[in-house]
């Protein structure tokens, strides 16, 4: 008896298949939707269509807002994407393999940003960027920045630790016996077989800030974020025609970069099951 | 080499959050000191009134919809019943190892009983309902938030079972792929997926304008949005693709074996279905219902775009505190800090469950 045919009969098989089907369409059809009104000639978004158009995607690009808050939004992503892969780099290797006390607490208090309500890391933020007069920080795109570090964070932790968990003690231990240092046992060996978590924790940490909504409705100030400014826009639907066409090319971008990190994710795995 | 980690969490998360209890305890501004005006956090005397005022409301416990509750509790008596509750249904099965399983499950029930609904119309089809009077609006908030909350994340886990059941066992090679492709929309801009309900549930959305079309209704339905309804089914929607992946790997990981004995012993395929892959799964279900669960409670996004007043939750109620209309900050950090309490609690409580889901290992 093949193995299928124990959990499942046939027919039961077919009204699977058929809940599946229906279930993607569903899961696809409010973004499908989004690309469709991105190129509707009208400035309700509602039905039926009434022509098409490319006039939306020439007004985006064209409108300095827009611009302006997607190129914040990049240099943000991107800042907070090489901050918390080095700092999660450190903290992880440093979790690895030395031998220190309260290792337990520590690896506990990283991975707190995953349970505390982003809503309340907003106000908590907010409450310490206006009051507690520290140099530098006032409400605006670093705060928001270190803010999307803190958020970030655990999962860079959590892609590199269990990588460099997993590297055999003793490449590192011959690498030593035969002369080399520390640090270059660090560049030639452990940085070689991780090489694709980083990339991955870096995409992750850069999904995770070119997204984010809720701090970035609390720390800004006139500088906008993308999701920000959307978020604002979003909430009066007479201005939200105009603001799908960036959305919609955002969420193809979104789709490559979640591809290219599972992709990479694979490619590290593979590697280190090599070298292993 | 972990020193900015630390340093910089302990920055940017600890002391916040420390400044966030110091506003939450801080002497009333407008009572007695003048200079507590400021707000600067230098607090030089403490009061737990803030805490009082929020927590301190009878709760209503209505049933089947009555206009008139049908009991009247203090809620520290609530608190503690829901606190009972949880234990006994996750640590059941150490009370007694016979009735262990049914004891969980009956205090389950119990459990979800007054927040689950049925999504449907413009007030929810329910069984009982906890809230409170009308002038304790925040309190009120947090049972409607809970109960929300609750309903997405059981119809999550209820749409979600199928699709993980036919990836683990219809599918063959292509599994990978198609858990790919499912989850791909988590992956994907929240706020882009939650406004796109817009175009759907509006009135001349596409629901409505199809059930206009075909003749089914004359005037559009307008609880479809800016209500309690389409919050649940927009938070459904959006975590529904992510929470198929624990529920896979826990069907994965189910022994076929199992399975095959139990047919060659003469069990039906529906009795093997109730009798192993359902107990088996049962702790990657779980897991899934928390992952939905514990993030929505303090939702904000979603009720800010699709909710309209009636969807309004309690991450509303904070943000109003803050940047919203009402603008009391230390009203705002009691509400805040009782969040992180109970959403640490819960997170404490059921991390079995969550590490189980979240590894597979």
């Amino acid at each position: 008896m093949s193995r299928g045919d124990v959990a499942i009969s046939r027919p039961a098989r077919l009204v699977l298949r058929v809940y599946f089907v229906v279930f993607l369409l569903v899961l696809y059809l409010p973004t499908a939707l989004l690309v469709l009104f991105s190129f509707n000639d009208s400035n309700t978004l509602s039905f039926p269509i009434v022509g098409l158009t490319t006039h939306w995607y020439s007004d985006a690009v064209n409108n300095p807002d827009i611009v302006d808050s997607v190129r914040n939004s990049f240099q943000i992503a991107v800042g907070v994407g090489i901050v918390a892969t080095v700092i999660g780099l450190l903290a992880s290797y440093a979790l690895a393999r030395s031998n220190i006390r309260m290792k337990g607490a520590i690896s506990a208090l990283l991975l707190v940003p995953l349970v505390v309500p982003t809503i309340a890391l907003a106000i908590a933020l907010l409450i310490l960027v206006k009051k507690a007069n520290l140099p530098l920080l006032h409400p605006g795109l670093l705060a928001l920045g270190i803010g999307h570090v803190v958020l970030a964070l655990p999962y860079t932790v959590l892609l590199i630790l269990p990588r460099i968990s997993n590297i055999d003690r003793r490449l590192e231990e011959a690498a030593h016996d035969l002369g080399a240092s520390g640090a270059q046992t660090f560049r030639r060996i452990i940085l070689p077989l991780i090489v694709p978590s980083l990339m991955a924790a870096f995409l992750i940490a850069f999904i995770t800030s070119i997204d984010e909504v809720v701090l970035a409705s609390f720390l800004l100030g006139a500088e906008q974020t993308y999701p920000a400014y959307l978020f604002a826009g979003l909430r009066h639907p007479d201005t939200a025609a105009a603001l799908i066409p960036v959305a919609s090319a955002m969420i193809l971008l979104s789709f490559l970069t979640a591809f290219g990190a599972e992709v990479l994710r694979r490619r590290g795995e593979r590697r280190l099951g090599a070298a292993a | 080499m972990l020193t900015p980690a630390v340093a910089g969490l302990a920055l940017f998360l600890l002391f916040p959050l420390y400044y966030v209890f110091l506003y939450s305890v801080g002497m009333r501004y407008l009572e007695q000191t003048p200079k507590l005006a400021e707000l600067d956090g230098h607090f030089t005397s403490f009061t737990l009134t803030l805490w009082h005022d929020f927590l301190s409301p009878d709760v209503y416990v209505e049933i089947l919809g009555g206009s008139s509750p049908a009991l009247t509790v203090p809620s520290w008596v609530v608190g503690i019943t829901l606190v009972a509750l949880i234990a006994l249904t996750l640590l059941g099965t150490r009370i007694s190892a016979v009735y262990g399983g049914r004891i969980s499950l009956v205090s389950a029930l119990v459990l979800v009983s007054p927040f689950a609904t049925i999504p449907w119309g413009d007030g929810l089809l329910r069984l009982a309902e906890l809230t409170t009077s009308q002038d304790s609006i925040y309190l009120r908030l947090f049972f409607k938030s809970i109960s929300m909350a609750m309903t997405s994340s059981i119809f999550a886990v209820v749409f979600a079972f199928p699709v993980a059941y036919y990836m683990a066992f219809v599918l063959k090679k292509t599994k990978y792929t198609w858990i790919l492709i499912v989850i791909t929309p988590f992956l994907t801009s929240y706020l882009l997926r939650v406004f796109a309900w817009t175009i759907i549930l509006g009135d001349q959305g596409l629901v409505n304008s199809a059930l206009q079309k075909i003749g089914l209704i004359d005037q559009p339905l307008t609880w479809l949005l800016y209500t309690q309804f389409t919050v649940i089914v927009v938070l459904t929607y959006a975590w529904v693709p992510f929470i198929c992946l624990p529920i896979f790997i826990a069907l994965e990981n189910i022994d076929r074996r199992l399975l095959e004995a139990a047919t060659d012993l003469g069990a039906s395929r529906f009795r093997a279905f109730v009798k192993i892959t359902l107990p088996l799964a049962a702790p990657g279900m779980v897991a899934a219902f928390l992952f939905v669960f514990i993030p929505s409670i303090g939702e904000y996004v979603t009720p800010s775009l699709v909710g309209g007043t009636k969807g309004y939750m309690f991450g509303n109620g904070i943000q109003t505190q803050f940047t919203g209309g009402a603008l009391d900050w230390q009203t705002g950090s009691v509400l805040a800090l009782f969040l992180i309490v109970v959403v640490l609690m819960l997170t404490g409580a059921t991390s079995r469950f969550l590490r189980a889901g979240g590894g597979g290992r």
